[in-house]
């Protein structure tokens, strides 16, 4: 049994060595295949001759099958110098695409020293070479070719191992090429004596393909590029970002964005405005209207002085002075004498002289609005004015009343000695009452909005003034030398009449009148009024 | 008067170290970069290649004994580093007397500074070889015997053989010296 046992073991390992053997001469045969396709590419003379090691030569040759005889015809001699010659055995070679191959291998060699190659063809030299050894090796390509990422980006890592010739690592010089797995140009990097290289610039996050193969260096030793090694592929390291360039982005987008606050925050005032305009608010010049009385402008007549009305520092002092103007008659009446005004006189310009149209009517005639009542001052010119009024207070009622009723103009009675009234609606009701002059305008010309419920206008015109419309069948009550009347006109306001019922004008007497006031540039020059751009009165 | 005994007495000091040489002198540092001998190489194949393409006045007076500079590598790894470098120096003795000999037959001037430069390498050679501790060996009796030699008879045969000389035996003398192995390893 144990013998059995034996046997079997034995064979299995001549089975096993035989397959070994088998399969090294293959891959010798085919190595040596390949490099007879490399020697029949770069090498001209024939023979073709190489050495793979310090001891073994191989030469060889190539013909055509029609023309190649019997391998005892052919004769290969070599002669060392100052030696004597001697014979290769030779064998021949089936290879593709029909050709022969005649192989010359020794086993011993003798190198520095040159040596002379004949081959003759039943006696006809065919062939015939001089060469040195040690300038003749064809090596095998490197061995284990690695390639591995290393520390630093866009950098690679090769090392392979030489071929197994003793000795001659020294004189041997090897040529890396490597490329982008995706196309590109190779590259081929350079090494000398050296089995390791560290291929640079290349780009982040990208497979590379290397390979290599080696030469002698041609100073003691030469011979033929080796055939290529296996391509080996190795992904370089994506492209980090590095630790010092984040941190200066970070400082740096710091320091631009505290500059950016700073620079904001001082001149938030400035932003503020152009963002976010403020809106007007009269609250300043009517201390008390909308804290204390919520808009309510008749709680806040009645219970505020009415010398605030008088009082100068209340009106804005930037807008210029509107004249009042004496407004004439129409064609009925001779015209009444419209005192020009000075236009020199120095008023502060009205508080609610508003140019904000509030409604949309269509002037049906030309009209001159009346402007707001500026501040009051008294001056020389003020009292010629006054004997002015008086005079056309006195002309015929009719004609005045017809003016008055047909008349465009709108009229304002003023008493500087009465005080601040309570309520416009008295004022508009009874003109005798000597109510704040002012009061009618800033009731009729501020804006809606903020005298809130009070929004009611007069029919469908545009009334700088309610006095006339409001007093058509009266004349101008006498008031004696306290009032005077007087037209107020204003060059930037409109104002617009419409044809007033009486039903109209006596809901308009018992209604607050507000007048609109409207900037318009007329293009017609109104013939009966001439304007005066200020406004002064005695008060 | 005091200057002339300071300088007498410096000049005194000075006889003395010399003669009684208490410092031994150094060793020489071995010169194990194979590239200077890569360099003598390289400027013996340019007078090669300068002495090929000379026509007139480039000739040896008389046939010259060079040493063989065929190495079989099985032969040559059985020898002792020893007798590696015997044969090594006394092939460059024998070449330096050919060298000396062309020196004096050619005419060529081009050829005159690739001689000398030759001649000097060869002796940088020996140089070299003495860094590294190799013993010295003068060839008596007229040189080494026919074995190890042979006979030239023209100067570009024998540039030839000292290139071959130089690459070969040399080269493998001193890949394989000693002394560098301890530093490798």
């Amino acid at each position: 049994m144990t013998c059995d046992n034996l046997k079997r073991s034995l064979g299995f390992c001549v089975i096993l060595l035989v397959q070994l053997s088998l399969s090294s001469a293959l891959r010798s045969a085919q190595d040596f295949q390949n490099k007879v396709s490399l020697l029949l590419r770069e090498e001209p003379e024939n023979p073709k001759c190489f050495a793979e090691g310090k001891k073994d030569f191989t030469c060889f040759w190539e013909e055509d099958e029609e023309r190649a005889g019997h391998v005892g015809q052919y004769s290969f001699t070599y002669t060392y110098q100052q030696q004597n010659s001697s014979q290769c055995p030779l064998r021949m070679h089936r290879v593709a695409d029909g050709k022969r191959l005649f192989v010359c291998t020794l086993n011993s060699t003798q190198m520095f020293v040159q040596m002379d190659i004949k081959v003759q063809r039943d006696g006809v030299m065919i062939h015939n070479r001089s060469l040195l050894i040690e300038l003749a090796f064809l090596l095998d390509p490197p061995r284990n070719l690695s390639v591995s990422q290393t520390d630093q980006q866009g950098q690679l890592r090769v090392s392979w191992v030489p071929p197994a010739v003793k000795y001659l690592d020294d004189s041997m010089m090897y040529e890396v090429s490597y490329a982008p797995a995706d196309g590109g140009l190779p590259q081929v990097e350079e090494v000398r004596a050296r089995s390791e290289v560290v291929l640079r610039g290349l780009s982040p996050g990208t497979l590379y393909v290397v390979r290599t193969r080696v030469k002698l260096d041609g100073i003691s030793y030469n011979g033929y590029w080796s055939a290529w090694t296996h391509p080996v592929s190795m992904e370089t390291p994506p492209a980090g970002f590095d630790i010092l360039i984040i941190s200066l982005v970070a400082i740096i987008s710091v320091v631009v964005f505290l500059l950016s606050v700073t620079l904001i925050l001082s001149h938030r005032r400035v932003i503020k405005k152009k963002i976010w305009p403020a809106i007007p608010n009269p609250e300043s010049k009517f201390q008390g209207l909308f804290t204390v009385y919520g808009g309510d402008f008749r709680e806040w007549l009645g219970h505020t002085n009415g010398s605030l009305w008088l009082r100068p520092a209340l009106f804005s002092s930037e807008e210029c002075p509107s004249p009042l103007e004496v407004l004439s008659e129409l064609s009925l009446c001779p015209p009444l004498p419209s005192p020009h005004l000075p236009s020199k006189a120095s008023r502060a310009g009205p508080l609610e002289r508003q140019e904000e149209e509030v409604g949309k009517e269509k002037p049906s005639r030309k009209e001159e609005g009346l402007g707001g009542m500026g501040v009051w001052h008294e001056t020389p010119h003020d009292h010629w004015l006054m004997e002015q009024l008086r005079a056309f207070h006195r002309l015929p009622a009719p004609c005045s009343q017809s003016s008055l009723l047909e008349s465009q103009d709108a009229y304002v009675t003023l008493d500087a000695q009465q005080q601040a009234s309570t309520e416009v609606e008295e004022h508009l009701d009874d003109i005798m009452e000597e109510n704040s002059p002012l009061e009618v305008l800033f009731a009729s010309s501020e804006s809606r909005s903020d005298l809130g419920s009070m929004q009611r206008s007069s029919g469908s015109g545009r009334l700088s003034s309610g006095s006339s419309l409001e007093y058509p069948n009266h004349t101008w009550p006498p008031k004696g030398p306290g009032y005077t009347y007087m037209a107020v006109a204003d060059s930037g306001v409109s104002m617009d009449y419409s044809a007033m019922s009486s039903s109209r004008i006596t809901d308009v007497g018992k209604t607050l009148v507000y007048n609109e006031y409207k900037n318009e540039i007329w293009s017609e020059p109104r013939p009966v009024l001439t304007r005066q751009p200020q406004v002064h009165t005695g008060w | 008067m005091s200057q002339n005994i300071i300088r007498g007495l410096f000049a005194l000091l000075l006889i003395v170290l010399e003669w009684t040489q208490p410092c031994l002198p150094s060793p020489l540092r071995p010169i194990c970069d194979l590239r200077v001998l890569n360099h003598f190489i390289k400027e013996a194949r340019d007078a090669e290649n300068a002495m090929r393409l000379c026509w007139e006045g480039c000739s040896l007076s008389e046939s010259v004994t060079v040493p063989q500079t065929r190495v079989d590598f099985d032969i040559w790894e059985k020898k002792t580093a020893e007798v590696q470098a015997q044969e090594v120096q006394s092939g460059l003795w024998l070449l330096h007397q050919a060298l000396s000999l062309l020196q004096s037959s050619v005419t060529n001037t081009a050829l005159h500074s690739h001689i000398d430069n030759s001649i000097r390498n060869l002796l940088s050679t020996n140089a070299v070889l003495r860094s590294l501790n190799f013993q010295e060996y003068v060839p008596t009796d007229g040189g080494p015997d026919g074995e190890d030699t042979w006979r030239v008879s023209t100067a570009q045969e024998l540039l030839q053989v000292y290139v071959n000389f130089l690459r070969g035996k040399v080269h493998l003398l001193l890949s394989g010296a000693q002394a560098c192995q301890q530093d490798v390893s």
